[in-house]
């Protein structure tokens, strides 16, 4: 087991020495005002039984949460992905199907009763593919999956009740070490079967009151080791590189903190202006709620991306299957539908995009989208154009028949979608080694290898809307029973019916059945 | 009116409203966000240039229509100067639009041949119904296919009127491979073409040679060349498409649980068992008060003393019990009224008419208000509110219906066999 251990101080961030001590059997911050990610290496042996069984019939699993609240997301860790989790899977072999891998998930996620959660008992069933623009790219999972998850104190409780108790010595450890994952931004699980590790990493942008305080022992196992970083970021030489400069060591290991420098090339770029942008939905809602981005056009600039790439503004879509686009309306050519929302173009769409299906109908999740958002004309750049402030792109929406309730409404929980600019360049090689490099998000793999992501930051402290949808309303007993709808309807069809018959009745009882009217046959004999 | 003595003007301005129409509905689709043209009719052209391309117009979601529209729309694939391109994407509301004069065109010599209306009278009552009726002209130029239904009916009604029964067969089976409905109006003709209606005096007594006499050469060769065409049409399809052709053109409209709100009395019963909530199965009985009335009650007694008003009750009773229903098939029976309206009691009595029209128009306005608060104010008013403007509609329908069957028992066309 692999522990790694940084801390990301903002430039404005004080540093005294006393804050950081390394003894030779430990390590202890105080106070520390600073990021920090928490990475454990695990290989497979060391897991329990039940994790091994799913993990051995994957070739890559990577999970990745994120939570609903606000957190300033800090180089080198800049990138996003829309609140919930996330699940970017390949199968071993390509048509096993993991029940493990299903099971596994619910115990994650344990959904609530009346959540909209789409139950995975076959991966190909709740499980969408995503779109494989080109096979070169091929660094996208083959399946992905996503719900709402507010909170990951059920995987908590079960790294807990499994990993940890497995654990000799250290389970106490153990077992604090996943509580504070409670409090991260946000966690990433990942797996391959090449290296045959896992990895958990939990990630917190601003410490928690009166900075960092914690004290790492060495491990007590010699094949165990904690690394530690205390660092801080500026922009490299090159602008597809991040340079930092801090303090090193290897707990155990090294006698005192080695103080280092070192540039590597990142994909996931900070933006060196505060850009941020805002999501809602107009009210009154309906059954065709409009998704809006705005952002200040002062958001707006292009990254600072080496001149040689174009960049692209663009949003990532991450809908449950509550709510979906019409690929036919989004994917449209026509200039005026896409220059009145703002829209470039669709590039890439992925899931459940059945125009009709009510929500019970729909098996898999949900869908996802990449739409490429226009900017505001050059000329506006200037800010000397009077006008609105804020740019605003918006993406109609419909909204599925959910099942009936008791209020006559039913919420769908729709995470903010990512905002980014794309900066690709015409070079595909891969991009160098970076140590804090992050991937299968589920957008970047829709990009060549070497494309440069700028995120804007959510400005909202809830990065979840909520929609009140209409549904059929029923009661177990009052006015609104389900049986007085099959009475009320049977009456009426039966009545309608009878009145018909009724009135044929008098018809033929008056004249006949099937005998002409006298006129008519008074005019042939004419 | 002078206007109506005159079948040129009277179509002039038909086409005119239509070309008016087409060229303002280019105009718009170039100039807002929001397009005139339908939604359907993208689909239509969609389906047309995957056809085009050689691959099957099922290729595009949602295409749930005979491939032969797909086919006749072939033109508005063809791409070229971006100019001729929107001349091109209109070819099939052109068709549309030309189809519906048609349409009107057989009814008003139907109305002066078969129903001895003097040719201002026929004309008035086509005009206000059909070629000059602001609706009919707008579907089909925004490229809706329901107009092609239109042109099928009346040419169907205008074989069996002048007693073609093979050509009336060969356009039934067409007509039902192309919108299932109008399989009902097969029966009604059926009926109606009895052996006096060939010509034959012979009346025949005794159950035997009754039952023997049904068979008369003008129901044999209909209904052969029914069958003939309507299964030619499909054998074709099916080879060319195979099975997603059956399942988009004729099983998805037969499975289809239509769970979103409609005019239909049905739509909130099939959301409710949709959803697993009913105790009963009732709606799975929906189709049988629907077919005794059309199929059977309707042509028995009423086909042979009006066939077009057999037709129209036919239609109206399909429409107003059917588990779905959406605006487009009120176009159904608008082709129908112009033989039914001039001696009905709705005219006949002006108080009548009125208030059905009013009630008629009050019905539609109060589920269309309630549908309005769910669409675009998301209230939930599904029940009670879309739950009694649906029943309230289908009561209204329902009566209008009693006045419609009752009217049958006097109005009828004079069919002498054209010489």
């Amino acid at each position: 087991m692999k522990q790694r251990i940084t801390f990301i101080q903002r430039v404005d961030a004080g540093f005294d020495p006393e804050q950081a001590v390394l003894t030779a059997s430990s390590l202890s911050v105080r106070n520390l005002d600073a990021a920090r990610e928490d990475r454990i290496t695990v290989g497979l042996a060391e897991l329990p039984e039940e994790l091994r069984t799913v993990l051995e019939q994957s070739n890559e699993l990577h999970l990745r949460w994120a939570s609903e609240g606000y957190f300033d997301a800090v180089a080198p860790f800049s990138s996003r992905v829309s609140p919930g989790l996330h699940v970017h899977y390949t199968p071993l072999k390509s048509e096993s199907s993991s029940e493990a891998l299903c099971t596994l998930l619910r115990t994650v996620v344990a959904p609530n009763k009346d959540a909209q959660y789409k139950d995975c008992s076959k991966l190909e069933e709740s499980f969408i593919t995503p779109p494989l623009l080109s096979t070169r790219f091929a660094s996208s999972a083959s399946l992905q999956y996503h719900t709402h998850l507010p909170s990951i104190q059920s995987l908590v409780k079960y790294i807990q009740n499994t990993v940890c108790d497995q654990s000799r010595t250290d389970g106490s450890e153990c077992r604090t070490r996943a509580d504070a994952l409670l409090s991260a931004d946000s966690v990433d699980i990942d797996y391959d079967s090449i290296s045959q590790t896992l990895t958990v990493s939990g990630l917190w942008t601003s410490p928690p009151t009166g900075g960092w305080t914690d004290k790492f022992q060495k491990p007590a196992s010699p094949t165990d080791q904690i690394e530690f970083g205390l660092l801080g970021t500026e922009a490299g030489l090159e602008p597809e590189e991040i340079k930092m400069g801090g303090l090193l060591a290897v707990v155990g290991q090294d006698k005192k903190l080695k103080p280092t420098m070192f540039s590597f090339p990142s994909r996931h770029q900070p933006l060196t202006e505060p850009s941020s942008y805002t999501v809602s939905f107009a009210s009154p809602t309906g059954l065709h709620p409009k998704m809006s981005i705005s952002m200040p056009r002062s958001s707006l600039k292009r990254p600072p991306a080496p001149s040689d790439t174009t960049c692209a503004l663009h949003t990532y879509l991450t809908l449950p299957s509550t709510i979906f686009g019409d690929q036919y309306q989004l994917g449209t050519t026509d200039p005026l539908f896409l220059e009145s929302h703002n829209l470039v173009s669709l590039h890439a769409l992925a899931g459940e995009m059945d125009l009709e299906a009510p929500d019970w109908v729909v098996q898999r999740w949900g869908s996802n989208w990449l739409l490429e958002l226009a900017t505001p004309p050059e000329a506006e750049d200037a800010a000397s154009t009077p006008g609105p402030s804020n740019w605003t792109a918006t993406i109609p929406l419909h909204l599925r028949y959910l099942p009936p309730s008791e209020t006559g409404y039913r919420t769908a929980h729709i995470p903010w979608p990512v905002v980014f600019w794309a900066c690709t360049a015409e070079d595909d090689t891969k991009m160098g080694l970076n140590p804090f490099d992050r991937t299968n998000l589920g957008w970047d793999g829709l990009f060549g290898p070497r494309t440069l992501f700028y995120q804007l930051q959510p400005a909202g402290d809830h990065l979840v809307e909520e929609i009140d949808v209409p549904v059929l309303r029923l009661e177990g007993d009052g006015y609104f029973q389900g049986r007085y709808i099959e009475f009320g309807t049977c009456v009426a069809i039966s009545l309608g019916f009878l009145w018909v018959l009724w009135r044929l009745a008098r018809v033929a009882w008056s004249s006949g059945v099937g005998n002409k009217r006298a006129e008519a046959v008074h005019d042939k004999k004419e | 009116m002078a206007l109506f003595n005159s079948p040129a003007r009277v179509f002039f301005a038909a086409t005119a409203l239509r070309l008016i129409l087409l060229v303002y509905g280019g105009w718009q689709d170039a100039h807002s966000a929001v397009k005139y043209t339908d939604i359907d009719y993208m689909v239509f052209t969609d389906a047309a240039r995957y056809v085009a391309k050689g691959e099957s117009p099922y290729a595009r979601d949602t295409y749930r229509y005979t491939p032969l529209l797909a086919w006749m729309l072939m033109p508005t694939a063809w791409e070229g100067v971006a100019s001729w391109s929107t001349l091109t994407f209109a070819f099939g509301k052109v068709l549309f639009a030309l189809s519906d004069v048609l349409a009107g065109w057989l009814v008003v010599q139907l109305l002066i041949r078969c129903y001895r209306f003097p040719v201002e009278r026929a004309l008035r009552y086509v005009a206000a119904v059909w070629l000059w009726n602001p609706m009919v002209a707008n579907i089909s130029t925004r490229g809706s296919s329901e107009g092609l239904l239109g042109v099928l009916v009346a040419a169907l009604l205008w074989a069996t009127l002048t007693k073609k029964p093979v050509l009336a067969g060969l356009i039934l089976g067409l007509a039902v491979h192309f919108k299932i409905y109008p399989f009902i109006y097969g029966v009604s003709i059926l009926w109606w073409w009895d052996a006096e209606r060939d010509g034959s005096t012979v009346t025949s007594s005794g159950l035997l040679s009754k039952a023997w006499g049904f068979i008369t050469p003008s129901r044999v060769k209909f209904t052969i060349a029914a069958l003939a065409s309507f299964v030619a049409l499909n054998l074709v399809m099916y080879l060319q498409y195979g099975q997603p052709f059956l399942h988009h053109t004729f099983f998805h409209h037969l499975t289809r649980i239509d769970h979103r709100h409609n005019f239909s009395p049905y739509s909130t019963l099939l959301y409710l068992s949709a959803a697993g909530g009913a105790e009963t199965r009732f709606e799975a009985l929906a189709f049988l008060p629907q077919l005794i009335l059309v199929v059977i009650a309707l042509p028995l007694v009423l086909a042979k003393k009006s066939l077009t008003t057999a037709m129209l009750a036919q239609t109206f009773t399909f429409v107003t019990f059917n588990k779905v229903c959406t605006s487009q098939y009120f176009l159904w029976y608008l082709i129908l009224l112009p033989f039914y309206l001039p001696s009905s009691s709705l005219i006949r009595k002006p108080t009548l008419g009125i208030s059905a029209a009013i009630l008629w128009i009050a019905g539609q306005a109060l589920w269309l208000h309630q549908g309005y608060n769910l669409e675009f104010l998301g209230l939930s008013s599904f029940v009670p509110g879309l739950f009694l403007a649906g029943i309230s509609f289908f009561a209204v329908n329902v009566w209008i219906l009693g006045i419609i069957v009752q009217d049958g028992e006097c109005a009828g066309e004079i069919t002498v066999a054209l010489k």
